[in-house]
């Protein structure tokens, strides 16, 4: 049988929910006393490689680039992904890296996993960077075809093929679903609103049972882990890490505040009389659309 | 179509014992549960009994899972005491009922189904697992297609492809849409109770001391009086390990003769003074963040006391917990107990000195919840099946509801069993007529010691009872009963009496026993002469239904899953008072129903076109 292999690239991300999350009196972000979490994209990516595994019985690597303590994200990443090989990529000379440099770093685990990869998914973007480029520039360095916002996709094994749909959203336009059939090997990034589809209850029991798989393998997470130092990963230090960055941050701006043009009307739910003005509203609202 | 052996519709703790029992036969069965998770439509009382009955054999949960239930299943505590109180304002009269919940049972647990439900269904798809099957969350039936030629069903689902099975347990519990579908009539108003229940938040320790019980025990106290607001029906209070359940639960068709709010009823609960104390706590007050600052301060004012709350919370909810305080020795970060409370009581400094919260005596609620229950003695199935369905536990209408005596969970496991037991008698003969799988099963049912339970009067268990309440006047119970009830506390009469009584058959008896007198005004009247003065020492600060509602979770579906049938009707303008989570309205004389917010109860159900709602959508209880 041809073993499909498939590889999710994640990050580690400050939590930045209600109770985790803490600020500095200027309102930048505490980074000491804020928990850290897998990003909410990254876990998406996850899900979208646990498809593969579910429906064709794929094998699953995650890697990431951080700290030591991003353990953890692979380790969450595993229980949602069921992986059986989990890369971290730690060095103090990867530190301060760019996107490009991380992707270099990435790119070079990729390639040292067991098994070419046929698909490597990557999240959306980070919720603390926002850029959503290392994903594609990984996919540049791989020399994979790259395909960002895919929505679901199916892969024909025998044929080493992949069918996806992807989300094309232009400014000005409609939004625009993109179906794509491409061959293997190809870099998905995922789209926010990726949800994995299983529609026989042959495919849920098997999800259901790797599900759990996951679950144990992720408390035994250790035994997966494979930590590769610079030296260990064997990549180019002029590529990685600071000196492999060519972005300059040069400073950071808080974001204006935008000014309210609006002016907001305080209405009374339970009052009926209200309501029927809001409808009014709405009606008036709606009848001033064009819709082509 | 893929083809399975059986299917399960429903995963609560009946469809997860049935589907445990199949894998024990090595069976394969597909269980389907409409929640996205296992466990979280789900909601008891509840008290999980195990029994051993004089008149026969009844399958018992840890006979289903093993051992391994009495060591690993998170139940909640191992109830010690069962007391009932009669009330009348700050009166309350006691009577320990102890030896009636001991009365032919191995033990009774306290419980919080979502919880116990998704240990049950790990344990139950471990074992399906291994024959194919498994457990499938997150899916809604809509339909079955009965093919006579190949004696086999066609399920078709919401969610996924259709697929054939030879057999279906049916276990969607009391609003069962797979009963509609095989043209079973609902259940009447006369036939169930609405049941309501909060979960109020207490650390362990508190509890222990409080309900005077060891780790891991509890007591269970049950009210009837005023506090039911004169309806027939009664109010609970039972010790989980770290919350409390306290619920009211009441018949029906009073509930429609003299509509209250089912949040009102509760509430009565939570203001009786016994109750308020039982519940009371040490709960911080939110400051008001002054609005002048600039709102970056705000915010980070908002984000510091949620996450010094959090903690305060966490550790002290560990501090108050036998093994919450180990974990957190064993974590290294505090070396003693004392250290503990050192850094909990600078916490709670830092949150008074520097942001302004206070701290006073409250309640904290975590949980609102409802639902309908079958009343066994008046709505158990006849023949529980149809075609090649069995229907187990509260699909099936059943449940023990005698006096003190409140049973469903263990009931439901051991028709589960029943079924399993039908099935695999059926698959390793590959014979699925009536008689052979449908037809047995029933009687498997109606020779179960609890079906004989829901139809007749134990009079060992009445002398239990009696024997309680003997200190109270025989004058109290009016004339009506005075004769019958000295007949029954006489050693020499009681046989002949409950012989006579049985004679007579419970319909005609229940609406003696079950009647204002007994539930309401006889209470009342005890309570005020016998009872103790209890004083609350704090006035409990309950929420409004809307906070509640708020606090729930819900995955809203954006089409309803119920349709008003006849928006004028007596019924359904009874509803915008019935439903526990106000989701009817009267607007120009027609009720109007507003879907967010439906808890599932099934309370409308009776005049509604009334489905569960698609897969993975609606309630999505944390503790059941």
């Amino acid at each position: 049988m041809n073993q499909l292999n498939v590889a999710v690239i994640i990050k580690l991300e400050p939590d930045f929910s209600e109770g985790n999350v803490s600020y500095n009196p200027d309102g930048t972000l505490n980074r000491a006393d804020t928990k850290n979490t897998l990003g909410p994209h990254s876990a998406i990516a996850a899900n979208a490689a646990f498809y593969a595994k579910v429906k064709y019985d794929a094998k699953v690597s995650v890697a990431t680039m951080g700290p030591p303590i991003a353990e953890t994200a692979l380790q969450m990443a595993q229980k949602l992904s069921d992986a059986e090989e989990l890369h971290l990529y730690s060095d103090r000379i990867f530190a301060g890296a760019d996107t490009l440099a991380t992707a270099e770093t990435l790119k070079t685990g990729i390639q040292k996993m067991q098994g070419k990869m046929d698909i490597v998914f990557s999240g959306h973007r980070a919720s603390d960077g926002e850029t959503g480029q290392t994903g594609p520039q990984t996919a540049w360095k791989l020399g994979y075809p790259f395909f960002g916002n895919v929505l679901n996709y199916e892969v024909n094994v025998q044929n080493k093929t992949i069918r996806i749909k992807r989300l094309v959203s232009l400014q000005g336009f409609n939004d625009v679903i993109e179906e794509v059939e491409a061959p293997l090997p190809v870099f998905l990034s995922v789209d926010p609103s990726y949800k994995s589809l299983f529609n026989t209850v042959s495919q849920r029991i098997s999800y259901e049972k790797y599900q759990k798989q996951a679950k144990i393998r992720s408390e035994n997470y250790k035994q997966y882990l494979m930590v590769f130092n610079l030296q260990q990963l064997g990549v180019d230090p002029t590529l990685v890490g600071l000196p492999g960055s060519p972005t300059i941050v040069f400073r950071v701006e808080r974001i204006p505040k935008g000014k309210a043009n609006r002016q907001a009307e305080v209405l009374d739910s339970s009052n009926p009389e209200h309501i029927r003005k809001a409808i009014a509203k709405i009606n008036e609202a709606l009848s001033a659309m064009v819709i082509k | 179509m893929e083809k399975y052996d059986v299917a399960i519709i429903g995963g609560g703790s009946a469809g997860l014992a049935a589907l445990k029992q199949l894998s024990n036969h090595k069976k394969q069965a597909v269980l389907l549960e409409a929640g996205n998770k296992i466990g979280s439509k789900n909601i008891s009382g509840g008290i999980l009994y195990s029994k051993k009955l004089k008149n026969g054999h009844v399958h018992n949960v840890e006979d289903v899972y093993g051992d391994i239930f009495l060591r690993e299943a998170p139940v909640e505590r191992k109830i010690k005491k069962y007391i009932l109180h009669a009330t009348s304002k700050d009166k309350i009269y006691s009577m320990d009922l102890t030896a009636a919940h001991e009365y032919e049972s191995n033990f009774g647990y306290s419980v919080l189904m979502t919880k116990l439900n998704s240990w049950f269904a790990e344990q139950a798809a471990e074992s399906a697992q291994k024959f194919g099957g498994g457990i499938i969350p997150g899916v809604h039936v809509s339909s079955l297609e009965w093919n006579k030629k190949t004696n086999t069903t066609i399920v078709t689902t919401d969610e996924l492809e259709e697929f054939e099975v030879r057999a279906i347990i049916a276990a969607d519990g009391v609003n069962s849409e797979i009963a509609q579908i095989s043209s079973i009539p609902k259940f009447t108003p006369q036939q169930l109770y609405q049941g309501v229940k909060v979960v109020v938040k207490l650390p362990e320790d508190i509890i222990n001391e409080r309900f005077e019980v060891e780790s891991n025990e509890g007591a269970a106290h049950l009210f009837a009086g005023d506090v039911t607001i004169n309806h027939i029906g009664g109010g609970f209070l039972y010790t989980n390990s770290s919350t409390l359940s306290v619920g009211a639960v009441y018949h029906f068709d009073s509930l429609l003769e003299n509509p209250t709010e089912p949040y009102t009823l509760v509430d009565s609960m939570l203001r009786n003074p016994m109750i308020s104390e039982f519940i009371k706590d040490q709960v911080p007050s939110r400051r008001k963040i002054d609005k002048s600052l600039p709102q970056e301060e705000q915010l980070r004012i908002r984000f510091a006391i949620t996450k010094l709350l959090k903690t305060w919370n966490e550790l002290r909810d560990a501090s108050l917990s036998k093994g919450g305080r180990e974990e957190l020795l064993k974590s290294g970060k505090y070396n003693s107990e004392k250290a503990i409370n050192e850094r909990l009581s600078s916490i709670q400094e830092q949150l008074t000195e520097k942001y302004g919260v206070g701290f006073v005596t409250d309640y904290v609620e975590v949980e609102y919840g409802a639902k309908l229950i079958p009343d066994g003695k008046r709505c158990r199935m006849v023949k529980p099946y149809h075609k090649n369905i069995l229907f187990v536990g509260d699909a099936a209408g059943r449940g023990i509801f005698i006096g003190p005596r409140i049973e469903g969970l263990n009931v439901g496991i051991d028709d589960a069993v029943r079924a399993a037991d039908a099935v695999t008698r059926a698959l390793d003969r590959n014979n699925f007529t009536s008689n052979y799988f449908g037809e047995y099963y029933s009687q498997s049912v109606a020779n179960s010691p609890y079906t004989r339970d829901m139809k007749r009067i134990d009079k060992d268990y009445l002398k239990i009872f009696l024997d309680a309440a003997k200190d109270i006047p025989k004058d109290i119970i009016s004339a009506k009963y005075g004769t019958i009830i000295k007949l029954m506390s006489s050693d020499t009469f009681r046989s002949v009496a409950v012989k006579l009584a049985n004679i007579l058959g419970y319909e005609r008896l229940l609406p003696i026993v079950e009647s204002e007198d007994t539930f309401v005004k006889v209470p009342i009247e005890v309570a005020k002469r016998l009872g103790e003065k209890v004083t609350a020492t704090y006035v409990p600060s309950i929420p409004s239904i809307d906070d509640r509602v708020a606090k729930l979770k819900f995955d809203d579906d954006n089409t309803s899953h119920i349709k008003v049938l006849k928006p004028q009707s007596e019924f359904m303008k009874k509803m915008v008072t019935l439903c526990p989570t106000k989701c009817y309205s009267l607007e120009n004389e027609q009720v109007v129903l507003q879907h967010e917010g439906c808890i599932e109860c099934g309370t409308c159900s009776h005049e509604t076109d009334w489905k569960h709602p698609r897969g993975e959508k609606g309630i999505v209880y944390e503790y059941g």
